[in-house]
């Protein structure tokens, strides 16, 4: 029943959206604002029947309807709530209906105030019929896609018991937010293309991109941030030590939102000099493009991609739909081409000069990253061999362009007067660029980092930065001689001008970035080891103690985890867990990565395999140098855009524009800090696997944390009061084997021992009182036993399992610690070098 | 003017960056062969970057986590998604490449961790270089393994430089 609804309503919302497109195109020909309203009707049923149809899918993932043969082949009966709800767009079907729906809804927010009435807010009547017709028609497509090619409700003929559950993989908080943040900078770029195709039809090219600007700018965000969760979720999840590998359908999404970044810059200038129109229309018409080109990469299985897509007969339909747009918006701009040949570009070291430069390099980059996803395809037609782009080619076919693009960067931040001082060979007006380069150069190389190549992207970057501040900061200080306090003067400067002041975030964040990108591409470090349980290796600046491998097996999978310390000299860092998760009805296996984020560099290991008694294990350990400015950079460049989107200050407005700007405003501070929040949360939060930093365990030579334990015959043991004694401490369980194991040793050594100067402690970690006793008593127990039903006393001591066992000296310092069962010979050795 | 320089700068931008695509596609970009067409080359083939795909034989799959070091030995399966179709899709293929003795084999040498996914009959993609005694050195080894999940993920095998 639920299914053959949901179908309906996709068929209906088909229905709708052919009608309001077809209702849209009479209303821009006859100019008759009856059809335009039956149009804008139309759109919003649209919107509300595919919002219904994905509110049914969730519906049947959350009450587990596997009878629709999606929901079973992407959840299962004990999936949590939110994997449930994110299991929608798990898989093809799923990721086309919500595609639809956003589309859809896109195109509602975008049309709703602008279409119906005779009047519009900016654009004419007509152009914005013709604006819904183009939006229309994607909504169309894409929703006819999902009811006859790829139809998220199809039932199965026998119903399962359980789905088959939800790919471990994909069980991460950054894919349940990846994809949907994609698809809203793919769907929001839909609106600025379908308003410049229809500004072009009626001759309105000159006010188009500020009209839809923060339409691109939204779409190019989400794309962006979209872009930053998939590295976050492939660095933490994937365990190859990496974040960015070139795929092609990574790729996918690097090239839109770069023609989507030239766009913004040429919407810029457009605003600002009326220049740019033939730069815009192509640049608008380029990014549409290329997101049915990404999705027709993931979909049609065309081009040999790691990612493992299916395979669908999707191709042909996104051929088809690649060339109608591009032929279409070509023929128009061809058209149209004597309005778009505007005043001609200042001179060449001026705004628009660099400007120029910068959307040709946008270009080149996008093209470049276009020529080596298609490479095999390319070279097999030319030369009739198949030649492959390696992630080395995509580097440095890519890498001297953003050099090029970060040089223009630092003169695009002056302002045009100083450019015009540069001009008449005045190079004082450099000097906060050359400080700021050679301040990073210098703490570049102070922090090892020597190589040329990268000194001098670390000197472009120093540059644009150092600009870039010296402009606020001559600006602030013009504030503050006009008695103003420099922080005020900024806050002012940065709430007037919010879009240039998002625009040095957004760069700042870029070179932030861009540190990250030449730190882990320029001095990556991968070793593969072997490790002998306890026997220390040197990787790097690191010594790695291995000490044993954990297992634990739950419902659906077997979890084994290696226990590493991570040592730089002698100083004890920590206690990295990597962990290798096999599925057993799955058949998968995940290997979760144990990471140890620092601002230098990032040292991450991967346990690869082990010997079958788990005396030695392999691990893949990588050293990524600054890797965390990557994740840095991403969110300032996140805050940077936020800023940018913000609305101009409401002092112009009128008071019901006010008014309703308020509302618009709470709206949008509230989704803005959600989604800011959200990706933080993927990007920094809990849920990072293996990721664990436990609580330093005091090596030998280091004091023993003090403790007062209430033993079991009621009185209490202090350590420090036991100073000038050896204390051997012992972390154990009544419920672990390898604890019985030692307890018998330790007996014997405590008998021999005592009365000389020695102390025996047993600690038993969160354990049950009446199985201590059975179990002191099953052994002959007689040295002081004492639990520590919390676990608070074993986190002191950097517990990692049980048993453990501490040798404390009579300075009251760590003599000696034994991960594991402990052997009679070994504490003898231990007592007998300490004791007099 | 300045229309000059504009169009001086743009052309040498355009004809760096066709020089930096042309240059490195002589020298980074990997030649993307079939077992058959690398057997075909014979000597030629020795020492260039190369990436080959094949249909992974597990009987010949060894193992030592001690180096670690892996070898094993793949089977040719061909190279065109066209063929690939016609034959019954990507699952039929391998199936049929791992029992057809007659198919070229070419053995694998590859200096690493032995991922999950290598197991008998799953498709191994290979880069690296043919040695002077006729097996492959690989730098890098992806595997796909035609399975009933159809999600949008990543192989964890091998990985990036």
């Amino acid at each position: 029943m639920l299914a053959e609804v949901g179908v309906a309503a996709v068929g209906l919302a088909l229905a709708t959206v052919l009608y309001a497109t077809l209702a849209a195109g009479i209303a821009a020909r006859r100019d008759d604002p009856r059809w335009a309203e039956s149009a804008r009707n139309g759109v919003l049923a649209t919107a509300a029947l595919l919002g219904f149809a994905v509110l049914l899918l969730v519906a049947a993932f959350l009450n587990d309807r596997f009878e629709v043969r999606y929901v079973a082949q992407h959840s299962s009966r004990s999936l949590p709530l939110y994997l449930k709800i994110s299991a929608l767009w798990a898989g093809q079907e799923g990721s086309l209906l919500l595609w639809s729906f956003l589309q859809a809804l896109f195109a509602a927010l975008a049309l709703n105030h602008r279409l119906g009435g005779r009047t519009s807010p900016d654009f004419s009547p007509t152009a914005v019929r013709w604006a819904a017709v183009f939006l229309n028609l994607t909504t169309a497509f894409f929703a006819g896609v999902t009811l006859f090619l790829s139809n998220p409700f199809v039932q199965t003929a026998v119903v399962p018991a359980d789905g088959a559950g939800l790919n471990p993989l994909l069980r991460h908080p950054g894919m349940v937010f990846h994809p949907p943040t994609l698809y809203l900078g793919y769907v929001g770029l839909a609106v600025p293309y379908a308003f410049a195709m229809a500004a072009l039809i009626t001759g309105e090219v000159e006010d188009w991109t500020r009209r839809v600007r923060r339409w691109t700018l939204a779409a190019w965000l989400f794309l962006g941030l979209g872009l930053l969760l998939g590295a976050r979720w492939a660095y933490d999840v994937l365990g190859w030590g990496g974040y960015w590998a070139w795929d092609p359908v990574e790729n996918a999404g690097l090239m839109p939102w770069l023609t989507a970044t030239a766009l913004l810059h040429g919407g810029a200038m457009q605003e600002e000099r009326r220049g740019f129109r033939l730069w815009n229309v192509l640049l608008v018409a380029a990014s549409f493009t290329l997101v049915l080109f990404g999705t027709f990469t993931t979909r049609s299985g065309m081009i040999q991609s790691v990612h493992a897509f299916a395979r669908s007969d999707l191709g042909p339909y996104f051929i088809a739909a690649i060339l109608l747009v591009l032929v279409g918006s070509l023929a128009l701009i061809v058209h149209r081409r004597r309005l778009l040949t505007g005043p001609s570009e200042g001179a060449f070291l001026s705004r628009e000069g660099m400007f120029t430069l910068a959307l040709l390099l946008f270009t080149t980059f996008t093209v470049s990253v276009l020529v080596g996803t298609l490479l095999p395809t390319l070279t097999e037609a030319l030369t009739g061999d198949r030649f492959e782009a390696s992630p080395e080619w995509f580097d440095r076919v890519t890498a001297p362009q953003l050099a090029a693009l970060l040089l223009i960067l630092a003169f695009c931040a002056l302002a045009d007067r100083r450019l015009a001082r540069l001009r008449g060979r005045s190079l004082r007006e450099l000097w906060p660029g050359a400080l700021g380069a050679v301040l990073v150069v210098g703490l570049a190389a102070l922090a090892g980092f020597t190589d040329p190549l990268s000194l001098l992207g670390f000197f472009l970057i120093g540059m644009a930065a150092g600009t870039a501040i010296g402009e606020v900061a001559r600006d602030v200080a013009a504030r503050v001689r006009r008695e103003e306090g420099p922080l005020q003067a900024f806050w002012a400067l940065a709430d007037r001008n919010r879009r240039k002041y998002g625009g040095y975030i957004v760069h700042l964040g870029i070179l932030l970035l861009t540190v990250g990108l030449i730190g882990t591409r320029m001095y990556p470090l991968e070793r593969d080891l072997t490790i002998v349980s306890r026997e220390p290796v040197r990787v790097g600046r690191y010594t790695l103690v291995f000490e044993e491998l954990r297992q634990d097996l739950l419902d659906d999978r077997l979890v084994t985890w290696a226990v590493v310390q991570a040592y730089q000299g002698d100083r004890y860092l920590v206690t990295l867990q990597p962990r290798l998760e096999q599925y057993i009805t799955m058949e998968q296996t995940v290997t979760t990565p144990a990471l140890r984020a620092g601002l230098r560099e990032d040292l991450y290991i991967v346990l690869a395999g082990w010997t079958a008694e788990g005396t030695a294990a392999t691990f893949t350990v990588y050293v990524n140098p600054l890797a965390s400015f990557l994740w840095l950079g991403g969110l300032v460049f996140l805050a940077g855009g936020a800023l940018a989107f913000w609305p101009p200050a409401p002092e112009r407005l009128s008071v019901p524009q006010r008014r309703r700007r308020r509302v618009w405003n709470a709206v949008a501070l509230t989704a803005g800090l959600l989604v800011l929040m959200a990706a933080g949360l993927a990007m920094w939060g809990p849920g990072h696997g293996a990721v664990v930093q436990s609580a330093r365990r005091p090596i030998p030579g280091q004091a023993a944390p003090d403790f007062t334990l209430t033993l079991l015959d009621g009185s209490t043991f202090t350590l420090s009061g036991l100073r000038g004694q050896v204390v051997v401490v012992n972390f154990w369980a009544s419920w672990c084997p390898p604890c019985e194991e030692e307890t018998p040793d330790l007996q014997a050594v405590w008998e021999e021992y005592q009365g000389r100067g020695v102390a025996f402690v047993g600690i038993a970690y969160k354990d049950d009182e009446p199985m201590v006793r059975d179990f002191i008593a099953r052994y002959g127990v007689t040295y002081l036993i004492g639990l520590d039903l919390t676990g608070d006393l074993a986190a002191r001591y950097g517990l990692t399992g049980v048993p453990e066992t501490f040798v404390v000296g009579p300075d009251g310092r760590v003599a000696a610690f034994y991960i594991g069962p402990v052997t009679a010979e070994q504490l003898r050795a231990d007592l007998d070098g300490l004791l007099p | 003017m300045s229309r000059t320089k504009f169009i001086f700068a743009g052309v040498l931008i355009v004809a760096a960056v066709v020089y930096l695509i042309v240059s490195n596609t002589g020298s980074t970009a990997r030649y993307f062969l079939t077992i058959e067409e690398l057997q075909a080359m014979g000597g030629r083939a020795v020492g260039r970057n190369l990436t080959v795909s094949g249909a992974v034989l597990g009987d010949t799959i060894v193992y030592d986590p001690g180096i670690p070091r892996l070898t094993f030995t793949i089977v040719h399966v061909p190279g065109d998604p066209k063929e690939v179709e016609r034959a019954g899709g990507l699952a039929a293929v391998l199936h049929a490449a791992v029992n057809n003795p007659n198919a070229p084999r070419l053995e694998v040498v590859y200096n690493g961790v032995k991922p999950d996914l290598l197991k008998h009959e799953s498709q191994a993609i290979i880069r690296g270089q043919l040695g002077e005694d006729g097996r492959f050195y690989a730098d890098e080894l992806l595997l796909k393994c035609p399975t009933r999940y159809r999600e949008e993920v990543p192989e964890q095998a091998g990985g990036a430089p």
